[in-house]
């Protein structure tokens, strides 16, 4: 841009002027860990998955019975629409992948305490709202597994006895019927794009937050291309994935057209999914399954209170453990999911699940609470 | 003294230009990249194979008795293939081309070589309505040609009109004689 074009820029859009050039001069803390280029990440591949979601919303037909057909169409007949198939679904893989990580990387860090918990919290609301555009995602495929999955999420809603019907109407247009799948198509859409706004707030509540650092240096040219470091080898897993793995975790028999009067003999979701799935076969009864995801969830949500550390204090190896057994624990659980219903699956899925949240409830507040500033 | 101070100088230079070419290199294979990412999403918004197997039918227009016209619907629109008697040939080839409605000679209206084929857009180009006159039977009006059952406007056999309220000629289709019966489409 010419210093003229600059000036004018300036003068009539100053916030523009203003971020750009902030922006670029922005003071950040030396040393910082290739992860710490992961937000950027999710931001870019989300943004991504809008830009792919737009080209197959072209083609894409939210309707009963057609929905499947316009997926082959895609798949098929469309310019590159395999490629951009891929794109979005090797999208979603990649994007779940950095969000478990960041996750993982935050409670192993520690960044969930005091004063981090409303960032905290809004990483777990962006992992929920992702788990619920995922499913949709998913379910919109009209396919042989995903329509049985979207059935019984239906069929569990529509029998809540606690749950309006009405509600369940609204969002389900009737039980499964015509108009579920473009409700479904939209609710992909416009969730995604309050994701974006949760990003947002997630930038800007973490900014509020982050104590100034001893030894910094701006943002322009050293952590551009630091990210620019990360960002290439985050690409390259991603090509590789999209050209030589595009069905990566996928179910194989969700392949076929959905058929409204054969259940799949294997009914394994999406691997981002699993612990998800996981969590809704932990206990007993449709109840069961929803009080266990709800459960799963608010013990992380609790996570900053349950942690019984000094402030300000660093975590101790035996917490950071903890946590690597955690995430161990919950890879053996998806494991388990994947596996399918079988007697020992369902004894191990109750073991792995009361260690999660032994984890959370007993283990956590023992252990951090020996850790001293 | 003066001797290291030239060297470190030269050293300099090489360096700028070292960080040059590198800059240079990083951002076009970047631009390549980007590029090469972004022409899928652009490539995927033309039209699809399905669409394109279907976009150029070709039509027999070998069995077409003279006097008469077929019918073919062609996106979306009926295109009419109208086969000639010599009378009708040489009506308008003595009709003056400037004292039409919208002027347009004979040979404007036909391809080289294949003056008794007639192919136009069926539709009126007034009020958009299909003309009748496919049939030697249908109402053809005082020039043996094509009339709208909507406003009246009339049509000669090559498809200019005659008399309004239809403002212009009937549009000729994109098509190509691939020989003497077969035409393409588009």
């Amino acid at each position: 841009m010419s210093d003229q074009t600059k000036t004018w820029l300036g003068s009539r859009l100053p916030i523009a002027h203003n971020i750009g050039n902030q922006l670029s001069r922005k003071p950040l803390a030396a040393n910082q860990p290739y992860l710490a280029a992961l937000g950027m990440l999710i931001t870019a591949t989300l943004l991504f998955l809008v830009l792919s979601g737009v080209v197959l919303s072209a083609y894409y037909v939210a309707a009963e019975h057609r929905a499947f057909q316009s997926i082959q169409l895609i798949m098929r007949d469309v310019n590159d629409g395999w490629l951009i198939r891929s794109f979005h679904a090797t999208g979603t893989t990649m994007l779940f992948a950095a969000v478990y990580l960041a996750i993982f990387r935050a409670l192993v860090t520690g960044s969930y305490r005091l004063p981090g918990e409303l960032v905290w919290s809004l990483k777990l609301v962006f992992l929920l709202l992702m788990l619920l555009v995922g499913y949709l995602g998913y379910a919109m495929q009209d396919s042989a597994v995903s329509y049985w999955s979207l059935h019984g999420v239906v069929q569990t809603g529509a029998g809540l006895a606690s749950f309006p019907a009405n509600i369940f109407n609204w969002v389900f247009g009737g039980p499964a019927g015509p108009g579920t799948l473009t409700r479904l198509a939209v609710m992909h859409g416009l969730l995604t794009f309050i994701a974006l706004g949760v990003l947002a707030l997630h930038y800007f509540a973490k900014q509020a937050i982050t104590p100034p650092a001893e030894k910094t240096v701006p943002l322009h040219p050293y952590y551009t291309s630091h990210h620019f470091v990360a960002a290439g080898v985050y690409v390259l897993l991603f090509a590789v994935l999209v050209f030589f793995a595009p069905h990566l975790g996928e179910n194989p028999l969700n392949q076929a057209p959905a058929n409204p009067l054969l259940v799949p003999a294997v009914t394994t979701p999406p691997w981002y999914l699993l612990p998800a799935t996981a969590l809704t076969h932990a206990l007993p009864g449709t109840n069961g399954g929803i009080i266990a995801f709800i459960a799963a969830f608010a013990v992380l949500f609790g996570m900053p209170w349950l942690d019984r550390s000094a402030p300000g204090a660093r975590p101790g190896f035996l917490y950071k453990l903890l946590v690597v057994v955690l995430a161990l624990d919950v890879i053996a659980l998806c494991l388990v999911a994947a596996a399918g219903p079988s007697t020992i699956n369902a004894v191990l899925t109750i073991v792995f699940i009361g260690w999660y949240f032994l984890h959370f409830l007993v283990l956590t507040p023992l252990a951090t609470a020996r850790e001293l500033n | 003294m003066a001797d290291l101070e030239v060297g470190a100088e030269i050293n300099e230079v090489e360096t700028l230009v070292r960080r040059d070419f590198l800059k240079i290199l990083t951002v076009s294979a970047g631009a390549v990249a980007l590029g090469a990412t972004v022409w899928p999403f652009i490539n995927a918004l033309n039209p699809t194979a399905d669409d394109l197997a279907i976009a150029n039918p070709i039509i027999e227009v070998g069995a077409i008795a003279p006097n008469s016209a077929v019918r073919v619907m062609w996106n979306g629109q009926p295109i009419y293939i109208r086969k000639l008697t010599p009378q009708q040939i040489a009506d308008n080839l003595a009709v003056v081309a400037s004292s039409l409605p919208d002027p347009a000679d004979f040979t404007s209206r036909v391809k080289p070589g294949y003056e008794s084929f007639v192919v136009v857009v069926g539709l009126n180009t007034g009020i958009p309505c299909e003309l009748l006159g496919n049939s030697p039977t249908d109402a053809r009006g005082p020039v043996d040609g094509w009339t709208c059952p909507c406003d009246g406007s009339i049509y000669d056999p090559l498809g200019r009109v005659r008399s309004g309220p239809a403002p212009n000629n009937l549009a000729i289709p994109r098509f190509s004689f691939l020989n003497a019966t077969q035409i393409q489409l588009g």
